[in-house]
């Protein structure tokens, strides 16, 4: 896990030199780039894992460079941002990122994060089914596959995760609280604002009719529950 | 006044002489008709008095009504000495023939009215008619004048060149000078426009041809105007005033809008600034915080050298939370706090603001008291966390080190009180009022204590915004409690 290859997308020079020293003497190989486009460069020469990225860079910026890459490739993204009005956060996860971290940051917390987006949970975890059909849609969970009429669906991890969990708790109203832990990570639970553009992602790729949700639904002030259809 | 204008008008249209010799022209005409008939050519006295009538008809359209009732006159006298019988004398023997000079007379008057008032029209329309085009060439003028310094200037220099006139003046009270303009100098004083601007009252002077009238705008004086030349009808007089008032209160108008829309672009633009100079200082203290929080997760140090690390990264959060500040407020002061409200849970948002706290606490006895059944509050958690998170801070700063904090919460009808209690010095009661107002630090804690003066402000901003209050209750020498209210959750929310 720790070999892990990180690429570090700041226009600020000590920043782009702490983060690789710190990320080197935690085992993780680190390559950088300056903005959006030599980021799309650099991923499209090599293979990354992971992408810390700022948002603020001249040229292309952060959150152009997020909707590209997103587009092309489902590797976890890692906004890195001075701005932490909830507007902003909304917008970095709706362009897919998987997650958003406020500058200045402490490095123990970012690695925490890092760690969290590089996890993958398990292939099979028990209680989770093969195959789920939900109407037109089938996800299969062991080839991380899911298809509306027929249609390949791409998802994103997180989503994916996310749908999973949902799959092996089905018909009971999950907490904001437990959603975010049980596939963020153990540090998480405030960021309600992820669920929700994640959820609203999920429901524009599976749902027949997103604006009015038949499998994810909300449950008002405490969570969100996968309706499955009932046979 | 209208009067004494159109008579004036007509004395300057037919000079004295002119109509002196017309007097003698419309005699001449009179006397020639008597010599061709009692001399030349005898004819009936009916056919006689018709010529006279032609005549005097003539005279009336052509010359004007004077003219014409010398000619009446002198046409009555010589028919009836010429041609009623007995003829030679201005006695009249038959009764029939007084009613032929009776007849004649009237219809001499009448029909010279007729024609001289159809005349007087004619002449005064085209004169209102060139007054409506000078009018509407002052309008057009005066609305291309672009606002600035010397409007009221060019507004006096405008109608004096547009109407023709001798000179005119006008007293602008707004800044109580007078503009003057024309090839002449007005004989018109400063006092007297000064006068008729307040008074409301018309001055007007025949022998000087000027006339002042004042000038206002829905009730309001606003100023006077003298004019001085003859020609200008009292309406359109009027008309230069009002269309000159107009004028003045657009640019007052515009004057006033600019200065407004100024002053919110400087405020627009300090906050820009600000906020930009406040993400500045954050970009160089991303890395400073980044390699201190890696170096102290190093366990292998020595304990000084971990001591000092964690000054510098207390210090770096310092910083940070100012900076916040910083931007916390910018963007309040530029309209931009949009809030996102749901019910919430008080002892929710008090307990992850004294969790961000952390080791800013110092090890104080913090007593949480809110209620397990306490009501939820519609607020944005974000923002009502700040406020918390302020109170807090606040009250660490300014009270002696170890001393308990004490965060309660109450519920009332529609809202829900919070409360922040210390046991420092307090607030004496005349700083109370002012220790919400922005870069207000306590008289005693200025140099001692540090911090931006905006913290409370930015509190009572957002408590504002959510409709609610905050206020400071204090026994100096006994502590202070900083308390906001925020409103209660609708019933249906309630979980």
């Amino acid at each position: 896990m720790t070999s892990a290859r990180i690429l570090v997308v700041d226009d600020e020079p000590q920043i782009r030199r702490v983060m690789r020293a710190t990320l080197v003497a935690r085992g993780y190989m680190v390559g950088t780039a300056r903005n959006g486009e030599e980021a799309l460069d650099k991923v499209r020469e090599e293979r990354f894992d992971l992408i810390l990225l700022d948002i603020n860079m001249p040229g292309m910026g952060g959150m152009e460079a997020c909707r590209i890459i997103r587009s092309q490739s489902d590797i976890p993204i890692v906004i890195l941002s001075i701005r932490n009005a909830e507007k902003e956060k909304v917008e970095a996860l709706d362009a897919g990122a998987d997650d958003y971290v406020t500058k200045p940051f402490s490095m123990p917390e970012l690695l925490a994060r890092i760690r969290a987006a590089l996890r993958r949970a398990p292939l099979m975890s028990s209680g989770t089914p093969d195959v789920l059909n939900l109407g037109a849609t089938e996800i299969n969970f062991a080839s991380r596959r899911v298809t509306v009429d027929g249609e390949e669906v791409r998802l994103t991890p997180k989503e994916f995760d996310l749908l999973r969990y949902f799959a092996s708790n089905p018909d009971v109203a999950i907490p904001h609280t437990k959603l975010l832990q049980a596939v963020w990570g153990p540090d998480y639970g405030e960021e309600v604002e992820y669920l929700r553009v994640f959820i609203n992602q999920l429901r524009k790729k599976i749902e027949p009719d997103p604006s009015h949700p038949a499998y994810l639904l909300t449950e008002p002030w405490v969570g969100y529950r996968l309706n499955l259809p009932k046979t | 006044m209208a009067g004494t204008l159109r008579s004036s008008l007509e004395m300057s249209l037919f000079s004295q002489p002119v109509k002196v010799v017309r007097i003698l022209g419309a005699l001449g005409i009179t006397g020639g008709i008597t010599l061709f008939y009692y001399r030349i050519f005898a004819v009936n006295n009916v056919t006689v008095a018709l010529s006279f009538l032609l005549a005097v008809l003539a005279i009336a359209t052509r010359w004007g009504l004077v003219e014409a009732l010398v000619a009446s006159v002198a046409g009555m006298l010589c028919f009836n000495f010429f041609f009623i019988p007995p003829i030679g004398t201005f006695t009249i023997a038959d009764p029939q023939n007084w009613v032929a000079l009776f007849a004649f007379v009237v219809t001499a008057v009448i029909a010279s009215h007729l024609s001289a008032s159809a005349k007087r029209q004619a002449l005064e329309s085209t004169h209102r008619q060139h007054e409506m085009e000078q009018l509407y060439t002052l309008s057009r003028n005066l609305l291309l004048l672009e606002v600035h310094g010397h409007l009221a200037q060019e507004t006096t220099n405008l109608i004096a060149r547009v109407f023709e006139l001798a000179g005119a003046a006008f007293y602008d009270r707004s800044s109580d000078r007078i503009h003057r303009a024309g090839p002449q100098d007005i004989p018109v004083d400063d006092s007297k426009l000064r006068d008729s601007a307040l008074q409301g009252t018309v001055f007007h002077d025949a022998t000087t041809k000027t006339t002042v009238i004042p000038i206002s705008l829905g009730g309001q004086p606003i100023g006077s105007l003298g004019i001085q030349g003859s020609h200008v009808s009292e309406t359109a007089l009027h008309a230069i005033g009002n269309l000159t008032a107009i004028t003045l209160e657009r640019a007052h108008a515009q004057d006033a809008a600019t200065r407004a829309e100024a002053a919110r672009q400087s405020e627009e633009l300090k906050s820009t600034m600000l906020d930009a100079l406040a993400h500045e200082f954050k970009t160089p203290l991303t890395p400073i915080k980044a390699a201190v929080t890696s170096m102290l997760s190093d366990s292998d140090m020595s304990p000084a050298h971990q001591e000092l690390l964690r000054i510098v990264d207390e210090e770096t959060d310092r910083l940070n939370s100012m900076l916040t500040e910083a931007i916390q407020m910018s963007r309040i002061e530029a309209g931009q706090l949009q809030l996102h409200r749901s019910p919430q849970s008080v002892r929710k948002i008090v307990q992850s603001q004294l969790e961000k706290l952390g080791e800013g606490l110092e090890g104080r006895k913090v007593t949480v008291e809110v209620p397990e059944d306490l009501p939820r509050v519609s607020v944005d958690p974000e923002f009502t966390g700040i406020v918390v998170w302020q109170l807090l801070s606040n009250a660490l700063r300014y009270t002696p080190p170890g001393s308990p904090l004490t965060v309660r919460a109450s519920a009332g009808e529609t809202e829900v009180i919070i409360s922040v209690e210390d046991c420092g010095p307090g607030v004496s009661e005349r700083e109370q009022e002012k220790v919400f107002e922005k870069f207000f630090r306590g008289k005693d804690q200025r140099e001692r204590i540090p911090g931006t003066g905006m913290g409370l402000t930015i509190a009572r901003e957002i408590v504002r915004a959510h409709h609610g209050r905050i206020w400071v209750e204090s026994e100096p020498g006994k502590g202070a409690r900083f308390s906001f209210s925020v409103p209660r959750a609708p019933r249906e929310f309630l979980l």
